[in-house]
């Protein structure tokens, strides 16, 4: 509990994003195992960069629970610090690569000409569709709280 | 407030910042691939059209003439050192010792084929024969053997002879004893080889073998095959050289050959047999274990001008073997099961087809229902002919090394039953099969491993694999990597007659590899090309449910073997050989009906149901081969062991109409909107980047609704050879060039008199290379040659699948398979296309044999209409950019190619998204090539040789000078075929607009959110830069204010 109590602000956004981050990886690895229009329709390194991005917050997080003075307190801000700028951008590169694999498919089964979108809109390709629509809302979200946090530092005032 | 505070923030901003500028970097390439759909929905332009003549679209690479003959020179050059195939190589017998002797026999050593210019030959001055190619690599070549060849049994002269296409007498070279050139159809062949017993008629001294150092001297034969337009062999045709008839098959060495060899293997240490030939050749009795076996064969295809230094370069071990089969050689012809029916015969009533003046197109007119000559000339439907398919898929190795396969895999399937089998009572791949298709042996020892797979599995996606080559000689060296899958056949296979071959070859690719060291070649090839088409149950595209194997193999039999060997067996099993390779694999959970059943918004579904010969008879009249029972489904022949009978048909009417190609008929009631001047024209002020990147802008239905009901049809059935102007349309003429090899065109350089030709390719070389990147090299030569011509289309190369070695013209085409014909096809079209210059190839639509070209019914089911024949067109026509295609001269089913709305218009226009040329072969029959019909398969030119009559008004009284029902009064009530045939002249205008035809360039323009893209790019970049010192700075800063 105490522990808890410990903790920044910056610090429960970081978490919060690398919880999002997570919930990505998991939408997109169902996704792409899935039955449907994107099963195995991988995007080069997505994993990589949003784990790596989870990586980075926890470590961010860790970071600013250290107790430290002097020099050794500036490296370590300004290493946990970097870290919350990193891990946003890496997410931001997840999602415009996600958008940039997915986009032809999603504009084929939402948007193909009356004659054939019956035979697009199956359930299994339409539940493919919107559990990637859910994975690029996750990363965006995850983004976003990433860059928040990025405002904030993990380390509490006065810890 | 303390400075330091702000820390944070500008960590903050930092970080936002860097987003952006991933964003917008990455945003930036995103937005470029849809550049159209973004202009389209934000009204922006991004480029505009230059007419300024040095900002031409397409332009030669090569500065002056010299230079373009020394690329087109070297190209060939090329061909010759990747197409030369090893396949055999016992006793060191090559490469040729770089100081040692050759003696040459056989009448092609000193007269390759082809040896007249023409199609298959520039004719250049600076041509080099292999003779010539031996002697400039320090070859010593014995004089003796040489000189008796040369003076005494050839004797090369000239002769005037009448040319094949106008009759007008021209010099030709001569030899006094040549090889059969044109084979001719389905008649003998003489296999003129002079036997050595004959030497000495022939001015060989009586001691000639005492004159050639034994211990010193290899021998290299050289056997040549003729072919040609209109030619197809016959099995058992062959006559020796005194002109008797042997009952041998014409592609299998006679016993006069065979005594060459006798004689060279008796005077020489060693002997080599070059295989100077288009077509497969047997070679049983020189190959392993052969009565006459010989320490090497090499395979040199059809050569042109410059191939010979090449080939003499492999041989002589200047450059590494790196050729490989483009076919399979097996030990009798017979064993081939489309062999099975070849040539074809008449239905049992073929003459109920025929009329007594009671057509009502041809008032008066007696049409038979007879077999015509290839080149036309009889009053006929010539729809009385046919053949069956049988084979389905099972054409080349697919059969041999799928029934091997099941010898080992399945032994349920009774693939070692006798049905099939020439060599033994029962079925045994290592007595049938001599060499395998992408067998080629490699000087340089060397292994190819597959190292990844990536199967994206979408209708864009591809199959990426990675191939480690690691050289193991001591040699740097040049090698070749093959990649191969096998699909998983399934129940729900067996269960809808869905058939699957045990070996899939994909795609290849070269590299260079340092001695020792490893190099890795990318190989990629659509994932559509996976799928399978289910006629009788999805009828579209499926992916099969389970492992899609892939390996890295020297060849299609060491493909399978590594798969059996994955699977758990082992030579203990029945296996002919160890595995070589490793096999990786790719799963697929369920059975996947969706994702190859759209292609391009279209859904893919049967539109060959007619082709299939039950469909007519009602009745499963025709078993087609399954490996679910090799036994009980090997073919018979349709034509000899069944009776088909038109009149027995339930749809008698409907197959007799089809046979009379009445596939469309004229109909009255709907007035066609007659053209006019709409105020546009074929003109750069009109055609900018809109209209040149979209065949739907509105543009071209406006020019196009301009053209006349006369010239609309007109300009369509009368469009080959040259297309002429039309009226409100000022389109310019673009005239039609052969040929396979390149344009036959003549250049001529005005400042020094020197004569150019530039076809000087060979296409059996290039496809033994399987080098895709070489094929597209070719492209760009063609393509600039053309531009040098100043010819811009051209019926430049042959696609259609080589479906029995008997075809007259196996060497237009690549081969025996659809996929490396494919890729072949797909790097030939693409390099013509990216200079601009229409590339058709010939002929789409199962054109596999000469005999009687113009009309036989070719019968087969779907599966083998959609992964044969047309397969090997869709890499060029559909992947790549081709602009033009040629269809095929017979029928499918009983309905001509051309008239054929399902090949033409669903398939190439809808699924393939194809916007290109479509031609006819040449209209030399009236009553088979029905005008109508082929306007509304969407044919946008027929071949008829003719110029300026694009008219159908210019026969007498005012109709159309061919087909004289078809006149403005009988068309013009027909508004959807005049509208069709408008739409056909759109796509070739189209074309020619995209093409050198018009060569205008576009420029690209940043528009709006390019420059916002770039400026986001900049400004985030530098803001993030600046944020991100900031905050370190402040960080850093130390706390001193606190203290005070």
């Amino acid at each position: 509990m105490n522990a808890v109590k410990k903790l920044s602000v910056g610090a429960w956004i970081a978490l919060v994003a690398a919880v999002l981050s997570l919930v990505s990886v998991i939408l997109y690895t169902v996704n792409i195992s899935s039955e449907g229009y994107f099963q195995n329709a991988s995007v080069s390194n997505l994993t990589v960069y949003a784990v790596l991005a989870i990586v980075l917050f926890a470590g961010a997080v860790a970071l600013g629970q250290l107790k430290l003075s002097g020099s050794a307190a500036t490296a370590v801000e300004l290493a946990a610090g970097a870290m919350q700028v990193a891990a946003p951008v890496l997410l931001a590169l997840c999602l415009i690569n996600l958008i940039a694999a997915r986009a032809e498919g999603l504009g084929f089964i939402y948007f193909s000409n009356a004659d054939v979108i019956l035979e697009v809109q199956t359930p299994a390709n339409l539940a493919s569709a919107s559990g990637s629509i859910a994975n690029m809302a996750c990363l965006g979200a995850a983004t976003l709280a990433g860059l928040v946090g990025a405002f904030c530092s993990t380390r509490k005032k006065g810890a | 407030m303390r400075a330091k505070n702000f820390a944070p923030v500008m960590r903050g901003i930092s970080a936002v910042m860097a987003c952006l500028l991933v964003l917008s970097v990455v945003g930036t390439g995103l937005a470029d691939s849809y550049r159209s759909a973004l202009d389209s929905f934000l009204g922006t332009t991004s480029f505009v059209t230059s007419t300024d003549e040095d900002a031409a679209r397409f332009k030669s690479d090569y500065a002056t003439i010299e230079d373009m003959a020394a690329a087109a020179k070297a190209l060939a050059v090329k061909e010759g050192e990747e197409g030369v195939v090893v396949m055999k190589n016992d006793n060191n017998a090559l490469p040729l010792a770089s100081n040692g002797a050759v003696a040459l026999f056989g009448l092609a050593a000193y007269a390759p084929y082809p040896y007249t210019s023409g199609d298959l030959k520039a004719g250049n001055e600076d041509a080099v024969d292999l003779l010539q190619a031996f002697t400039e690599a320090g070859v010593t070549v014995n004089e003796t053997v040489r000189d008796f060849y040369l003076n005494g049994i050839l004797n090369k002269h000239t002769e005037m002879v009448p040319n094949m296409w106008t009759g007008e007498m021209q010099e030709t070279v001569a030899y006094d004893n040549i090889y059969v050139a044109s084979p001719g159809d389905m008649a003998e062949y003489q296999i003129v080889e002079v036997p050595p017993e004959r030497y000495t008629e022939y001015g060989a001294p009586a001691d000639w073998k005492s004159r050639i150092d034994k211990e010193n001297t290899t021998a290299v034969c050289v056997f040549a095959r003729g072919a040609g337009e209109g030619n197809t062999y016959a099995p058992g045709s062959a006559l020796d050289f005194d002109g008797s008839a042997t009952g041998k098959d014409p592609l299998a060495l006679s016993d006069d050959e065979l005594a060459v060899i006798d004689a060279a293997k008796e005077t020489c240490s060693k002997v080599v047999v070059l295989i100077n030939s288009g077509n497969t050749m047997v070679l049983k009795d020189i190959a392993k274990g052969g009565a006459h076996e010989v320490d090497g064969i090499a395979y040199i295809g059809v050569i042109n001008d410059y191939q010979c230094t090449g080939i003499v370069k492999v041989l002589t071990g200047a450059v590494n073997a790196t050729g490989a089969l483009p076919d399979t050689y097996v030990a009798d012809n017979a064993s081939i099961p489309a062999v099975m029916n070849f040539g074809g015969g008449y239905y049992a009533d073929y003459e109920i087809v025929g009329q007594n003046g009671t057509d009502p197109r041809y008032p008066g007119v007696d049409i038979a229902n007879t077999e015509a000559s290839s080149f036309g000339g009889s009053n006929t439907y010539n729809g009385g002919h046919f053949i069956v398919e049988a084979e389905g898929i099972y054409v080349g190795y697919k059969y041999f090394e799928t029934r091997y396969y099941d010898c080992v895999m399945n032994l349920s399937y009774n693939a070692a039953s006798g049905k099939g089998a020439t060599q033994g009572s029962s079925w045994d791949y290592t007595q049938e099969v001599l060499y395998s298709f992408g067998h080629g042996l490699s000087y340089l020892d060397y292994t190819q491993t597959l190292k990844s797979v990536d199967v994206d599995k979408t209708p864009e996606g591809n199959v990426t694999a990675v191939v480690e080559i690691k050289n193991n000689s001591s040699q740097d060296g040049y090698f070749l990597a093959q990649l191969y899958v096998q699909q998983p056949y399934t129940d729900y296979d067996r269960q809808n007659n869905v058939e699957k071959s045990a070996v899939m070859f994909l795609n290849s690719g070269k590299a260079q590899v340092k001695a020792g060291g490893t190099a890795e070649v990318t190989i990629t090839v659509p994932s559509k090309y996976l799928a399978s088409y289910d006629y009788t149950n999805a009828k579209t595209y499926i992916l099969d449910a389970g492992d899609y194997l892939f390996t890295a193999a020297p060849g299609s039999h060491a493909a399978v073997n590594n798969f059996l060997a994955h699977q758990g067996k082992t030579t203990a099993d029945g296996m002919d050989a160890d595995a070589s390779g490793a096999v990786l694999t790719w799963t697929l959970g369920s059975l996947d009906k969706d994702t190859f059943s759209v292609e391009n918004g279209t859904k893919v579904t049967n539109v060959a149901d007619t082709a299939d010969l039950n469909y007519w008879t009602g009745e499963q009249t025709v078993t087609y081969l399954s490996r679910q029972d090799w036994e009980g489904t090997y073919p018979i022949n349709y034509n000899t062991d069944v009776q088909i009978k038109l009149a027995d048909s339930p749809k008698k009417d409907e197959w007799i109409a089809q046979l009379r190609g009445q596939t469309y008929t004229i109909q009255d009631g709907s007035p066609a909107a007659e053209g006019g001047d709409k105020g546009v024209r074929f003109d750069t002020a009109n055609i900018q980047y809109d209209q040149l990147a979209d065949v739907n802008d509105p543009f071209w239905d406006t020019l196009v609704s301009s053209i006349t009901i006369d010239e609309a049809v007109g300009a369509v059935i009368h469009g080959g050879s040259r297309s002429d102007v039309l009226t409100n349309v000022d389109n310019p003429v673009v005239i039609q060039n052969e040929g396979v090899s390149g344009f036959t065109a003549t250049y001529t350089d005005e400042a020094t008199g020197k004569n150019y030709r530039f076809n000087v390719h060979s296409q059996t070389l290039l496809a033994s290379s399987f080098n895709p990147d070489l094929a597209y090299e070719w492209g760009l030569i063609e393509g600039n040659s053309g531009l040098w011509l100043q010819r811009f289309h051209l019926w430049g190369t042959g696609l259609t699948q080589r479906r029995t070695p008997y075809n007259g013209r196996n060497y237009e085409y690549i081969s025996e398979d659809p996929m490396l014909t494919n890729r072949m096809g797909y790097g030939i079209l693409q390099g013509c296309a990216d200079k601009g210059i229409l590339n058709g190839p010939k002929h789409m639509g199962f054109n596999d044999q000469e005999h009687n070209r113009g009309g036989v019914s070719a019968y087969m089911n779907e599966q083998k209409f959609r992964e044969t024949d047309l397969r090997g067109f869709q890499g060029g026509l559909e992947d790549a950019d081709g602009m033009a295609v040629m269809i095929a001269f017979n029928r499918i089913g009983a309905t001509n190619a051309s008239h054929h709305v399902g090949m033409l218009q669903s398939i190439l226009r809808d699924e393939w998204a194809y916007t290109g040329l479509i031609s006819t072969d040449m209209m030399n029959n009236l009553y088979y090539f029905n005008a109508e019909s082929m306007v509304m398969a969407g044919i946008t030119q027929v071949a008829d040789f003719a110029t300026e009559d694009n008219h159908i008004n210019q026969g007498e009284g005012g109709v159309d000078k061919t087909w004289g029902y078809i006149s403005v009064d009988t068309v013009k009530n027909d508004s959807a075929l005049v509208e069709q045939a408008r739409q056909n002249l759109k796509y070739q205008l189209y074309t020619f607009a995209n093409s050198a035809i018009m060569n205008v360039s576009t420029e690209k323009v940043a528009t709006w959110w390019d420059n916002a893209l770039r400026n986001t790019t900049y400004i985030s970049g530098a803001l993030c830069a600046a944020a991100a010192a900031a905050w370190v700075v402040l960080t850093v800063l130390p706390d001193k204010k606190k203290e005070v």
